[in-house]
């Protein structure tokens, strides 16, 4: 749960970097797929609900550096 | 990667009209307004109102962008970065094939637009004026309209690369800046940093001579057109079947039979509205050509592009062509739209051959959405998704005789040359 008033956290993609590697889905199975051509479809209330180190170490294993935390 | 082409040649001439009364065409028939003397007399003097009084007047219409996104342009004023000298760019790229109203006011009333920038220019405290435009003859009209101006040294006319997303906002910053005309991958707006990082106040060509009737005749007059929530008038670019194609300015709301008549439209199987980002819909004759009224039957205004596709042709070859060329004009940065878009035109052309609709077809239309730096694959697919559901019926018909006998007529045509060349000027076509 996000405290009231924060925005909640988002994992947004950079798609002029990302080349589906697929290692975010891989990382955050539960809240991310891979589409059919292995581009990430990301399930922002999973990401709300996941938490922040497992995101982190996402974001941070992506060859691409394509990932990054955002707020909305 | 990315194609540079060359700078188009521009169709020679473009028939004008107008429903009611003209305001951004006035007295296009009657004088060459390239010349600013000629234009003064037309139009009179623009009165130069400060940051608050034109922040004001804009507020009091709604004034909006006119090349799609329709933002409200003074929202656009007030997030442009404080502290930092501003950029203003026209924005006469015009990506649209279908679209020609932008390249028709730079070319027969150009300094409605230049007066509506260096209106904003001064307004926000910009030192100069970029003009964007992707054919050599434009530019060159340009160049000779600002030179009759005493004002003229504050503007500059760029030439940039076309291709159909080169006139997304931050592609075209991209391209000002001397970089590939592709938009990049983070969302930072221009009034963030914009052309050499700073604030930019970057609109379509229309939305500036807009803004130059209103400071003029003020909201009240200006108003007295359109609707309550949408005033004034707009810019449409009118083809396909029909007699006499061409850019049509018409009070905001007025009703597609209304254009219908104007152009001489044949009979349709359907309009799409918006170009090719936009959205086909059944041709009924009393859609109201307002935002407004076409978000209400799922559709949008977009740049004012209408296009009626006439019963003589085959609506979903017309269909599978366009979404080809759509995926032709992926940029290839993206991988769901690089990817997405040819397995869509490969399906979409596949149910023109005669096969069925298929669940795979809607789940990759749903899946390109959203997934690009720019619009461009949320633009094809509202398009082509909105074009299977207009032809349901000629899809069950192809399904059974494997086609309709109808050959594609290129009504929806992918090269904005061969939509409107070879017409002659027939200025004031209706009432």
């Amino acid at each position: 749960m996000t405290a009231v008033g924060a925005a909640p956290r988002q994992l947004s993609v950079d798609w002029t970097r990302c080349d589906g590697h697929g290692l975010c889905a891989a990382l955050l199975p539960a809240a991310v797929q891979l589409d059919d051509w292995g581009y990430p479809i990301i399930d922002q209330a999973a990401i709300a609900g996941a938490s922040e180190p497992e995101v982190k170490r996402a974001i941070s294993a992506c060859p691409a550096l394509a990932l990054r935390m955002a707020t909305r | 990667m990315t194609a540079v082409r060359d700078p188009r040649t521009r169709p020679a001439e473009l028939p004008l009209g107008w429903l009611a009364e003209p305001r951004l065409l006035a007295g296009v028939d009657a004088a060459r307004l390239t010349d600013y003397r000629a234009h003064l007399v037309q139009h009179g003097p623009a009165p130069v109102p400060g940051r608050e009084a034109l922040l004001g007047q804009l507020d009091a219409v709604s004034l909006t962008g006119r090349g799609g996104a329709a933002f409200p342009l003074a929202t656009k004023i007030r997030a442009l970065r404080a502290g930092a000298g501003a950029e203003v760019v026209v924005n006469g790229c015009e990506g649209e094939p279908a679209s020609a109203k932008d390249t028709a006011l730079l070319t027969h009333a150009p300094h409605l637009v230049l007066d509506g920038a260096a209106i904003i220019a001064a307004a926000v405290g910009a030192d100069r004026v970029l003009v964007a435009v992707t054919d050599r003859a434009t530019a060159v009209g340009l160049e000779a309209a600002i030179g009759t101006r005493p004002d003229a040294p504050r503007f500059e006319v760029r030439l940039v690369a076309h291709r159909f997303i080169a006139g997304e906002a931050r592609a075209l910053v991209a391209a000002l800046d001397g970089g590939t005309p592709l938009p990049p991958g983070r969302r930072i707006p221009p009034t963030e940093r914009g052309v050499g990082g700073a604030p930019t106040l970057l609109s379509n060509a229309e939305t500036f001579a807009q803004l130059a009737v209103l400071v003029r005749i003020g909201a009240a007059r200006f108003g007295r057109v359109g609707t309550a929530a949408e005033p004034g008038t707009a810019l449409l670019t009118v083809s396909g079947a029909v007699r006499r194609p061409g850019v049509v300015e018409v009070p905001i709301g007025s009703s597609l039979d209304s254009v219908a008549t104007a152009v001489g439209a044949y009979p349709s199987q359907a309009v799409v509205i918006g170009g090719f980002h936009g959205a086909w819909l059944p041709p009924d004759p009393r859609i109201e050509l307002s935002r407004a009224g076409l978000a209400a039957i799922g559709g949008s205004l977009g740049a004012g592009v209408v296009i009626f596709v006439g019963q003589q042709s085959c609506g979903l070859a017309e269909l599978g062509r366009v979404a080809g060329w759509l995926a032709d004009e992926s940029a290839g940065q993206c991988g769901p739209c690089a990817f997405g878009l040819p397995a869509l035109a490969a399906e979409v052309q596949a149910v023109a051959a005669g096969a069925p609709v298929t669940g795979t077809i809607l789940r990759h239309a749903g899946m390109v959405r959203g997934r690009g730096a720019c619009a461009h694959p949320d633009g094809a697919a509202r398009f082509l998704n909105s074009g299977l559901a207009v032809l349901a019926q000629d899809v069950a018909r192809h399904q059974v005789t494997g086609g309709c006998g109808r050959p594609d007529r290129g009504h929806l045509s992918t090269s904005r040359d061969s939509a409107m060349a070879g017409r002659a000027v027939s200025v004031g076509m209706a009432s």
